[in-house]
């Protein structure tokens, strides 16, 4: 059977042994650089992605700045590594125009108002790839927003959906993306208020195919959600403070007895001094 | 109850009083940033657990001089923009990379902070912390600042801007202590722990 004979419709499976509604494996973790503001590590499937936030700091060159809002800028890169043939390092058409589009639907979410005349830089890089690098990218980069402490609306999930061998699927890797058939839609959502922030689209569908796309890409991007939430949250652990791994007697209401012994002092002071004044008087 | 929340996510759906970090979408209350929200409280305020300092009036902050011309000296305050003191407000002489304590008197709108009783600091050593940490530095009516001091004999100055200037006593043990609070500042019994730590170290 060659890779054109393959039909979603009969093998109800797919060709890595996902159901049509599936995510690769998605792990998230947070914090990852500590030079960085805000950082994060995500792997989906075979990609790998790195995102640190720098910022807000003063917008250079000067002629960038807004005096209105914060710009967010984002540098996608890929290493040379990243790809089965060697990519050039460097920027080329296809990394400008993703960091362009990622740039803007972070640009939604965040609360650029807050810092005027500044910019927010975030850097993504794929240390491997396998489809569906822009989504993965933008999934990391909101987590490392959040981590940095960036006043957001929401977080941004974002993920691929499409159609590949003749059936509506979740999250295409290289192999589906590579169909005869292939239309690849990387969607991302702000999950509360469901408003979409990037949807591009390389292929044609019909009307009907196209409400299931939607409806399916939702699903998947909430799936994501799930993974974000958890990821940033997996950080804090609220509790005690330890000290050598034990924990301290709670020493009850002594901040408030030293406060009354302050009051007291300072009004015994008064007295006592009082006292003196009157006495040099007396003298 | 304390809670975790990450920016989006709901801290309230009745009316409330509105604290920091939050906005309202469709009439609930949502978070801004990645912090924490006290369930019990009467008002719908978020304690952010990172974040970038921005100046506000009546703060306390320490700079450090980055520029001098002839009228005055660049201060910079850890904030995203550099604040000017004149040559005039100020009474010493000061020089590149002296440490200055102000109080910030006006911010405009573009967050740039005005400066007023510029003060030199001298020796001493400054410590970094995350800013949206500091108020942890100073505690309830300042009881974690009174166990640092006693517990380290240092000369302690608290920037709202996370900087914090030290001087004499033992430094190194304050900045171990410092690190302890900076990495345990969500949790709580943090002033006890601290006073723990410092008992424990000076055996």
């Amino acid at each position: 059977m060659t890779m054109q004979d393959i039909d979603y419709k009969k093998t109800k499976t797919r060709l890595d042994g996902r159901k049509m509604n599936e995510l690769r494996p998605l792990s998230i973790e947070v914090g990852v650089i500590p030079n960085a503001q805000g950082s994060a590590y995500l792997e989906w499937g075979q990609n790998k992605v790195y995102a640190a936030v720098y910022g807000p700091r003063e917008a250079l060159p000067k002629h960038t700045a807004n005096s209105l809002k914060a710009v967010v800028k984002v540098e996608y890169r890929m290493v040379s590594f990243s790809v089965p043939d060697r990519k050039r390092p460097g920027p080329n058409r296809r990394d400008q125009e993703i960091s362009k589009v990622l740039g803007e639907a972070l640009d939604h979410a965040i609360f650029t108002e807050q810092f005027p005349n500044t910019e927010i830089g975030v850097y993504v890089e794929v240390i491997d790839s396998n489809a569906g690098s822009r989504v993965a990218c933008l999934a990391a980069a909101s987590c490392a927003l959040a981590d940095a402490g960036i006043p957001m609306k929401d977080l941004v999930s974002a993920t691929g959906v499409g159609k590949a061998y003749g059936e509506i699927i979740l999250d295409l890797n290289k192999d589906e993306e590579d169909a005869p058939d292939a239309v690849d839609i990387p969607i991302a959502i702000m999950p509360n208020s469901k408003e979409i922030v990037l949807l591009q689209m390389d292929g044609p569908l019909t009307r009907k195919e196209w409400d299931s796309v939607a409806k399916l890409g939702m699903e998947g991007c909430m799936q994501v959600y799930e993974v974000q939430k958890a990821a940033l949250a997996k950080k804090y652990e609220i509790g005690e403070a330890l000290v050598n791994g034990k924990k301290i007697a709670k020493a009850e209401n002594k901040t408030e007895s030293k406060v009354e012994n302050k009051t007291t002092d300072k009004k015994e002071d008064k007295k006592s001094s009082a006292k003196t004044t009157k006495k040099k008087v007396k003298k | 109850m304390k809670q975790i929340v990450i920016p989006g996510e709901i801290v309230s759906e009745e009316r409330k009083r509105l604290g920091s970090n939050v906005y309202v979408l469709n009439g609930k209350i949502h978070s801004k940033v990645l912090g924490i929200i006290d369930n019990e409280s009467d008002t719908a305020d978020v304690v952010a657990l990172k974040g970038t300092y921005i100046p506000k009036r009546d703060d306390t902050v320490i700079g450090i001089v980055n520029r001098v011309v002839f009228a005055g000296y660049g201060v910079e305050i850890n904030s995203f923009n550099e604040s000017f003191i004149p040559r005039k407000a100020m009474r010493q002489e000061a020089k590149l990379g002296d440490i200055i304590v102000a109080k910030i008197d006006d911010v405009n709108e573009l967050k740039e902070a005005n400066l007023s009783y510029p003060k030199k600091l001298y020796d001493g050593e400054i410590i970094q912390i995350i800013p949206v940490r500091s108020p942890r530095l100073i505690g309830k009516n300042a009881s974690m600042l009174d166990v640092l001091t006693n517990g380290t004999n240092c000369e302690i100055f608290i920037g709202k801007n996370g900087r914090v200037w030290a001087k004499d006593g033992n430094i190194d043990l304050l900045k171990k202590a410092i690190n302890f609070i900076d990495e345990n500042s969500y949790k709580s019994n943090l002033t006890n722990a601290v006073e723990e730590l410092l008992k424990g170290e000076k055996k």
